[in-house]
């Protein structure tokens, strides 16, 4: 672990601390775009902490999110909402450390494939049980307000570019892209593979869980296709690729991208959105493969898709 | 529980594998001969029946003769974006590295336009229209008309693909590039010709397999995906590349989702396939399926 340079956490600090008084002088609007934007900052962390690290890419991290609101509104009346949060999150990990125990020894874009099937499988089982038990939505009435959730979130987000940056900056995260340039070589030279891969797919579901948890508040509903629905990881690699990097800067600027782009157009036209992500997502990967971070920053290491 | 073994069911399991073994025939040549992963192929079906529907309800033309107009322009579209796309893919060093993972992220991007542009163009309601649906009785079986032309028409193309792979050079040619790529362009194989030739064949027979549908199936911007994850199960269950055995594999798929359902309920049907895929996944992983050509 390298010292923590000044300048960056000074400045971490003073963004997280002027954020928190949003409410004080935003409007709703203001509130409701930061509170989304932290959502996919700390969405897009978590994932880059797997995928951007290792190689492995996730097209499945809609499943966490979605076990963490179906926590979330399981518990809901029976249990402290904030008690709830943690705990979904804790589900969400437990569930990645035993679906990723068999997923991870599968490589490349059959682990890519095996995620989006692994969530899809997922969200079409919890839609049958729903269906048995006779419950096609779930209300939560009485939800923390939505100021309380935004700063909810925010912590989330920084907890999130926190774990990045640590990861990143550490003896585990270099081993994760020791893993990405060469998983044979690793191993050989030490590095307990196995353990690091599974170790990355359970912390980089944590969060995730977590931000289903206070996103199921927010919404004020539970509704299983729209929970584990597809677009929540498709809208993680766009971001992932647009910002393009394995350290924390990348998913700032993807998401910063995103939550311009989806206010833009999403409510407009959702149809127009989808189009213009495809074709980012093909113009940054023939054009752009290595992101905005490599342009801006140049300096940003090479990563992988 | 004797409906099982009724006719009625092993002649829908037929008629969806045929489909599943013209669609997989597809995305396997694309593979074998390039090593991309076609994440937009049910997307050209989804085209190719929008086609016929067009055809059908604007100057009524059959789907048996829509079928080559949408045949060939799904080829012309799949030449198109060789050309556009994926042959700066396949010549830059540092994206062909990681070609596999890469040519999936770029047909997915692909796959959401083309959903996204239809939604725009055709709207999302589903639409259809009746062709050949006079009921013909076989003994206590009771089939459609259009269903047995599916049958039989991808019955034939598939005859006809096995044919022009055993004894056509060109067929040879993309047997040859799939064995062995550097080996093949050192016996004269023009690479490049026969890698447009595969992706104008891949993306030709998944339009015409959505001709075929868009008779027995309602027609909607996003009904390409299943058929898309249904190829990847086929293509992987019969071995990445290896196209005799992906055809087996696509009828086999046919009968597990036909008796699958049948044996617990519709709405397990989802479920049921991504619960196959994730099957085929792990086993692939495991080295239990066919090798992956080198």
């Amino acid at each position: 672990m390298q010292p923590v340079p000044i300048r960056t956490s000074l400045i971490f600090v003073a963004v997280i601390g002027a954020a928190s008084f949003l409410p004080q002088f935003g409007s709703e609007y203001v509130v409701a775009v930061a509170l989304s934007f932290a959502m996919w900052v700390a969405l897009a962390q978590s994932w880059t902490v797997l995928c951007g690290m290792t190689g492995y890419g996730s097209f499945g991290h809609a499943a966490f999110y979605g076990m963490g609101a179906y926590v979330q509104v399981l518990t809901w009346g029976t249990l402290s909402p904030w008690l709830s949060v943690p705990l979904a999150g804790l589900v969400s990990c437990l569930f990645a450390l035993a679906a990723g125990y068999p997923a991870l020894k599968v490589r490349g874009p059959y682990f890519v494939m095996l995620t989006f099937g692994l969530a899809e499988f997922l969200k079409f089982s919890i839609i049958g049980i729903e269906a048995t038990l006779g419950q096609f939505s779930r209300l939560i009435i009485g939800a923390p307000s939505p100021n309380a959730l935004y700063l909810a979130m925010l912590g989330l987000a920084a907890a999130a570019t926190l774990i990045t940056y640590v990861v990143s900056n550490s003896r585990f995260g270099y081993g994760l892209r020791a893993i990405r340039e060469e998983e044979q070589a690793a191993e050989t030279i030490g590095i307990p593979v196995a353990r690091y891969k599974l170790t990355a797919f359970g912390l980089s579901a944590f969060i995730p869980g977590m931000v289903g948890a206070v996103m199921a508040m927010r919404l004020s509903y539970f509704e299983p296709s729209q929970a584990f629905d597809a677009l929540i990881s498709f809208n993680i690699v766009v971001m992932a690729m647009i910002g393009g990097s394995d350290d924390a800067r990348g998913p700032l600027l993807g998401a910063l991208f995103l939550i311009g782009l989806s206010e833009l157009l999403w409510a407009r036209a959702p149809q127009v959105y989808m189009i213009v992500l495809g074709a980012l997502l093909v113009f940054f990967v023939l054009f752009a493969p290595q992101g905005l971070a490599k342009q801006l920053f140049g300096g940003a290491r090479r990563r992988a898709t | 529980m004797s409906t099982l073994f009724s006719g009625q069911l092993l002649f829908a399991a037929l008629v969806v594998g045929s489909i599943y073994v013209l669609i997989a025939l597809g995305l396997n040549l694309v593979f074998g001969t390039m090593r991309l992963l076609d994440a937009a192929h049910g997307d050209i079906v989804m085209l190719g029946a929008y086609t016929s529907f067009w055809l059908f309800t604007l100057s009524g033309m059959s789907p048996l003769l829509s079928m080559l107009v949408a045949g060939a322009l799904s080829a012309g579209f799949g030449a198109a974006i060789y050309y556009g796309l994926f042959r700066r893919l396949l010549a830059n060093t540092q994206l062909s590295q990681r070609l596999e993972g890469n040519s999936l992220l770029l047909f997915f991007g692909i796959s959401i336009i083309l959903q996204n542009v239809a939604a725009l163009c055709f709207d999302t309601t589903p639409r259809a229209y009746t062709y050949l649906d006079g009921i013909i009785r076989f003994g206590n079986v009771a089939m459609t008309g259009n269903r047995i032309a599916v049958l039989i028409i991808a019955a034939v193309l598939c005859a006809a693909a096995f044919l022009f792979l055993r004894f056509h050079i060109y067929g040879l040619a993309i047997k040859a590039l799939i064995q062995h790529r550097q080996a093949a362009a050192v016996v004269g194989v023009n690479i490049e010709r026969i890698q447009l030739l595969s992706f104008a064949i891949g993306f030709g027979l998944a339009g015409l397999a959505g001709s075929l549908l868009s008779m027995t199936e309602q027609i909607t911007p996003f009904m390409g995906f299943p058929f898309t994850v249904a190829g990847f199960v086929t293509v992987i269950l019969g071995g990445l590349g290896n196209l005799t055995r992906g055809m087996a594999a696509g009828m086999f798929l046919g009968f597990v989702e036909i008796y699958g359902v049948a044996l617990t309920s519709p709405s397990l049907h989802s479920v049921l396939i991504y619960g196959v895929f994730i099957v085929v996944l792990f086993l692939q992983s495991q080295g239990l399926l066919g090798r992956r050509p080198s």
